[in-house]
């Protein structure tokens, strides 16, 4: 792979400052709360400021223009927008900036809806002066700031999808069907999914295989797409357009290219076991596929039931398609793109003892009824009762077990009301009169094309529907049947049913692996621990990390025909990257000045991504390609040799000392990694969370980045309140770990500033996820609360005291 | 009902059970018949059986040793089953005792051969029940026409000389000792043990007043104290190893097994088993015959027409 040139580090430019600043009014959203026109007028007077202009919405066309033309006229040589959060609009506004013929990292944005106007609503002259602090610290930024160029890698135009459901397969066969090769990883032996253990498919009653079948001969077919299943994903290095991925194939002891599928070592086989296909209600084989239509159609032998009799080798002595000797298989392969469709789990109830699961031998999960009304299935389509291995009279189906509950699954499944549906109409069109339906409901849910028809043709079957929690269930010890106890909330009094068997309509749940693809991946995970989306509404299908997407339930729960839609969305989203020949890297990563680096190789060890290659006796390289721009070397280096564009001491100092530039002591200083905590203070903002106005908050690319001078000068100033914001421990970090590199060096400081006779709670460190927008709220008011207990005396007192010994640590900044 | 996985201790059984929705594996230990042998132990494939030496109480006689097996490795393959030779082991698929490994033919049957002909049996003889060290054995009496004799000193001697006598030995049980042979004076019973081997004590290393292996041996006169010293008689011995699980000193108490009796395999497993209840020599002996007779099969199948040459 060849390096993408390293830029040089460019000189200030001589010329004279000039910065536009642009307040957008965000329709009422922003202008509804703070006083644009004051920040207007506030932000005139900053030095080198030379135009301001106010927007109705900046980021409209119209608006756009408005930058366009102040830049070729006003001859600006700095934009500063104060608008919503870079996270939003960045890119749209770098992309008008250099349409202007500027180069666009000479502009910096201003959060003031986020970060003022939504959450500090109920006080709009304190959000009126943070808007106005937030300009005057992006322009203090904006002064030092140094035109970049943007890297160009060169893009690997192939893709792997990891989970062959029935998403993964979609975005498969389309990106196979655009041209490009694409990799299929799925780690059970065939690929299907959910779907192919299903009988039928709402709310049309398709057999569920005879329409997925197909496909799945497809995707093996198709000359552009190479599945490995039974495999585990090991690895992944590199970035968007460039992945090295690393794949382990288990070893199935047969042969792969030998086997033909013809199954005769399955008959010689004297081994049986319970088939996990069959929700371990039928058993398969120790060589055996798990189903008839597997793909690929090759067998597998299990060594952890094998007795190792070699019948089947004996069977196969053509084909010799078998191999006790096989060991898993490494295999390294490089794409561009990476999707993500691995599915769900389905939750088993057993630690919800008053329904009896596992412990009656008559309640069932959904997903074991769907396995006994089959007819493939292991009773061969006859819904039986385990108890006496009749037919039952009567069934319940109890819906929201473990969803919805607040003890269990917050969320609601998405799919169980639906089933359920089809569940009570294939079994009364299949035993008629002769059982009595009865469903427990909370809400039916029936959102979709024809669901809620489909509803009522289950209605006009003559299943009961109760609206209720079933509380208990009883069992008969003679008959097995079981006992209901619940409220019938329709007609508000308590109700006993007896019934024969009983289904329950269980959560889902994130597929157990999630969290270890999360760490190979650099993903985040919601609350849930369902993948996190780089966008819920926006990109919906684009993980946080460039060039991963997500297809299907994973990220939240679908049905079919959303999880296929989401695998072609996905396949599109990942088409877009693998289709160009180059990527564009952005420029925001480390360079090492040569003349300062004393070759200690501290930042060697620091650097998450092992990018920086040093020998002793020479200075440190950054491989630039490798460099995803964290800055945890540049906080690291004692010798403040490295430098991290666009986030350069120099610009986080300025940015401090302007936001501390009046009444510090009444301020909280937070600097914010830009993945998490920066995220869940936008999300604060968005969801409307009031907190108080004393905050400034500072962006980095990852709390690594935080240099402990930036703290120093903070306290120096006199910051009543210093906040760090860092993504969760372990595995939450965006760079890996920087977080915890940033806690080394936090706990450290901390006891060191304790020590010098700081108050504690003065300095503090918090993590808070992307998801936690309650949570920032939460603490900011208790910062806030705190800073007003300690009190300004105090604070001021300590600084007094504190300040010479920090001026002699921070020496090196005497002169700014 | 989901896959459940059972297993419960009593006094008298341990049972291991996976129960499915329309299948259900029970694997059942009869503690009473079990004589803490190590051959189930040595023949299970995945290891699953354990032996535990219970402790000694001063006093009492040595406890044979108990046999646990883990649920989790069990696969109920039914290996233990077919090579306990006390029959003490039991699987039963949905409550009926027919093994896959045999229908398959992955793993063999012990041989019990045993020979009864009644016919010269003295009449009033009960030598051989009494010669039974486990009590299987069983004589039933039946006059001429059919009625069981319920008092065999009430017949008459008429009566008595047209009395006809059965012999049952239950051929799922019998360790095939050979007490009974012995002990019959006309020979009606002829019998070729299912394990052969060698047993020998080493009394020099014997821990001096120890009987630990006597306390256990199931058989007569196999084991015996004598002049304060172990002693063997290998005639009635099993070559089980109950005594080799809980003698104290590894080198005093020498057991080996050399031969198996069983119906005709061709299988990895029944190897390996071989390999650990015997030793790599005695598999290779019986490879070795094993190869023969396919050799000979062969040259049949191809000469079947010129018999007269292969002669």
């Amino acid at each position: 792979m060849s390096q993408p040139e390293a830029p040089k580090q460019p000189l200030q430019q001589p010329e004279p400052l000039r910065v536009g600043v642009f307040v957008c009014h965000c329709g009422l959203n922003i202008a509804g709360t703070v006083d644009v026109k004051a920040v207007a007028e506030y932000a005139k007077t900053i030095p080198d400021v030379v135009f301001v202009k106010e927007n109705r919405y900046t980021c409209a066309d119209p608006g756009q223009e408005e930058i366009r033309k102040a830049i070729r006229e006003q001859k600006l040589n700095r934009v500063v927008i104060a608008a919503c959060s870079p996270r939003m609009h960045e890119p749209t506004f770098r992309r008008t900036v250099s349409e202007a013929g500027l180069n666009p990292f000479l502009y910096e944005m201003a959060n003031i809806r986020e970060f003022a106007s939504w959450c500090h609503q109920n006080d709009p002259q304190a959000a009126t002066e943070r808007a106005k602090d937030s300009v005057r610290m992006a322009v203090a930024k904006a002064r030092l700031m140094m035109p970049l160029q943007t890297l160009e890698v060169p893009v690997t135009n192939k893709a792997l999808i990891i989970g062959g459901g029935i998403a993964g397969m979609n975005a498969a066969l389309d990106l196979a069907e655009m041209g490009f090769k694409v990799y299929m990883l799925e780690n059970s032996q065939s690929i299907g999914g959910h779907m192919a253990a299903l009988d039928k498919t709402f709310p049309t009653l398709d057999c569920s295989i005879c329409i997925e079948g197909p496909k799945m001969v497809d995707c093996a077919r198709h000359p552009n797409i190479t599945i490995f299943a039974y495999s585990d994903l090991v690895k992944v290095d590199g970035y968007i357009g460039n992945f090295k991925v690393k794949i382990r194939k288990n070893p199935r002891y047969v042969i792969a290219e030998r086997c033909t599928g013809c199954g005769e070592c399955k008959d010689v086989c004297p081994i049986e076991y319970p088939n996990e296909w069959d929700m371990n209600l039928g058993t398969r084989k120790a060589i055996s596929v798990p189903f008839d239509q597997t793909v690929p159609l090759i067998y597998a032998i299990n060594r952890d039931y094998c007795i190792e009799c070699f019948k089947c080798t004996d069977k196969c002595k053509d084909r010799q398609a078998i191999d006790f000797e096989q060991k898993p298989e490494e295999v390294e392969i490089d794409v561009g793109a990476i999707i993500v469709s691995t599915g769900f789990d389905v939750y088993l109830p057993y630690d919800m003892p008053l329904l009896g699961y596992g412990k009656y031998p008559n309640v069932i999960t959904s997903m074991e009824f769907e396995r006994l009304i089959l007819a493939a299935g292991p009773t061969g389509g006859k819904v039986i009762r385990q108890s006496d291995g009749k037919k039952p009279h009567s069934i319940a189906f109890i819906q929201c077990v473990g969803s919805r509950d607040k003890n269990k699954y917050p969320y609601c499944s998405n799919f169980c009301c639906m089933y359920t549906l089809k569940h009570v109409v294939q079994i009364k069109e299949k035993y008629k009169e002769d059982v009595e339906v009865y469903v427990f409901y909370m809400d039916i849910r029936s959102p979709g094309k024809g669901y809620e028809e489909f509803y009522d043709r289950a209605r006009e079957r003559g299943a009961n529907f109760i609206r209720g929690r079933v509380s208990r269930i009883d069992e008969d010890p003679i008959t097995h049947n079981l006992i209901l106890h619940s409220e019938d909330s329709n007609l508000g009094q308590p109700i006993e049913i007896e019934v024969e068997m009983v289904v329950l309509a269980t959560a889902a749940i994130p597929k157990k692996g999630t969290a270890d693809i999360a760490r190979i991946l650099n993903l985040s995970r919601d609350a849930n621990g369902f993948f996190m989306e780089a966008h819920p509404k926006l990109k919906p299908m684009d993980a946080p990390t460039d060039g991963v997407f997500f297809a299907g339930a994973c990220v939240s729960l679908k049905d079919i025909p959303f999880s296929v839609s989401q695998g072609s969305g996905a396949a599109a989203r990942a088409a877009t990257v693998i289709s160009k020949p180059k990527w564009k890297i952005e420029p925001i990563i480390s360079i090492v000045d040569e003349t300062k680096c004393k070759s200690c190789g501290v930042c060697v060890d620091k650097c998450p991504y092992g990018a920086i290659r040093w020998e002793k006796g020479k200075p440190a390289n950054i491989i630039t390609a490798s460099c995803h721009g964290c800055g945890t070397c540049v906080a690291e280096c004692p010798q403040h040799a490295i430098t991290q564009m666009h986030f350069t001491d120099a610009q986080i100092m300025a940015q401090i000392r302007s936001a501390l530039q009046d009444k510090p002591e009444e301020k909280i200083l937070a600097i914010l990694c830009n993945w998490c905590s920066y995220a869940g203070a936008d999300l604060a903002g968005i969801s409307r969370f009031d907190y108080p106005a004393s905050v400034r908050a500072i962006r980095v690319m990852c709390s690594g980045r935080v240099d402990k001078e930036f703290i120093l000068e903070a306290l120096r100033l006199g910051a009543g309140m210093v906040l760090l914001g860092a993504c969760h421990l372990p595995y939450d970090c965006h760079y890996i770990s920087g977080n915890y590199k940033m806690k080394a060096r936090t706990d450290a400081l901390k006891t060191m500033l304790i020590k010098l006779g700081m108050s504690p709670e003065r300095f503090r460190v918090e993590y808070v996820s992307a998801a936690e927008g309650i949570r920032y709220a939460e603490v900011i008011k208790e910062i806030d609360a705190e800073r007003k207990a300690i009190g300004k005396e105090k604070i001021e007192a300590e600084t007094a005291k504190l300040k010479p010994v920090l001026e002699n640590m921070l020496k090196r900044w005497k002169k700014p | 009902m989901p896959f459940k996985t059972q297993k419960h201790d009593t006094a008298q059984t341990l049972t291991l059970e996976w129960i499915l929705q329309v299948k259900n594996y029970k694997l059942a230990l009869d503690k009473d018949q079990c004589v803490g042998c190590q051959i189930c132990s040595l023949a299970c494939p995945k290891g699953a059986i354990t032996l535990i030496k219970q402790p000694k109480v001063t006093g009492e006689a040595t406890k044979k040793a108990k046999v646990d097996i883990d649920l989790a490795k069990c696969n109920f393959c039914g290996v233990c089953d077919l090579t306990c030779p006390y029959g003490a082991i039991k699987l039963t698929f949905n409550g009926d005792h027919s093994l896959n490994v045999v229908a398959k033919e992955t793993f063999p049957e012990l041989i019990r051969d045993i020979k009864i002909d009644t016919r010269n049996c003295p009449k009033e003889c009960v030598a051989c029940k009494e010669a039974c060290p486990l009590g299987q054995l069983k004589i039933t009496k039946v006059t001429f026409d059919g009625k069981p004799v319920a008092n065999f000193e009430a017949l008459s001697p008429s009566e008595r000389k047209h009395v006809v006598v059965n012999i049952d030995i239950p051929k799922d049980k019998c360790p095939t000792c050979r007490a009974c042979e012995y002990k019959c004076p006309p020979g009606v019973i002829k019998m070729r043990k299912a394990f052969e081997g060698k047993i020998a004590v080493n009394q020099a290393k014997c821990p001096p007043g120890c009987r630990d292996c006597v306390d256990v041996c199931p058989m007569t006169g196999t084991l015996t104290v004598g002049n304060g010293k172990v002693e063997v008689n290998e005639a009635t011995c099993t070559y089980c190893g109950a005594c080799k699980v809980v003698c104290p000193v590894p080198e005093a108490l020498t057991l080996k097994r050399t031969k198996v009796l069983h119906t005709p395999i061709h299988s990895g497993t029944w190897n390996k088993t071989l390999e650990r209840i015997t030793s790599p020599a005695d598999v290779a002996k019986e490879l070795k015959a094993a190869s023969g007779l396919n050799a000979k099969k062969a040259v049949a199948k191809r000469f079947s027409k010129q018999e007269e040459f292969i002669r």
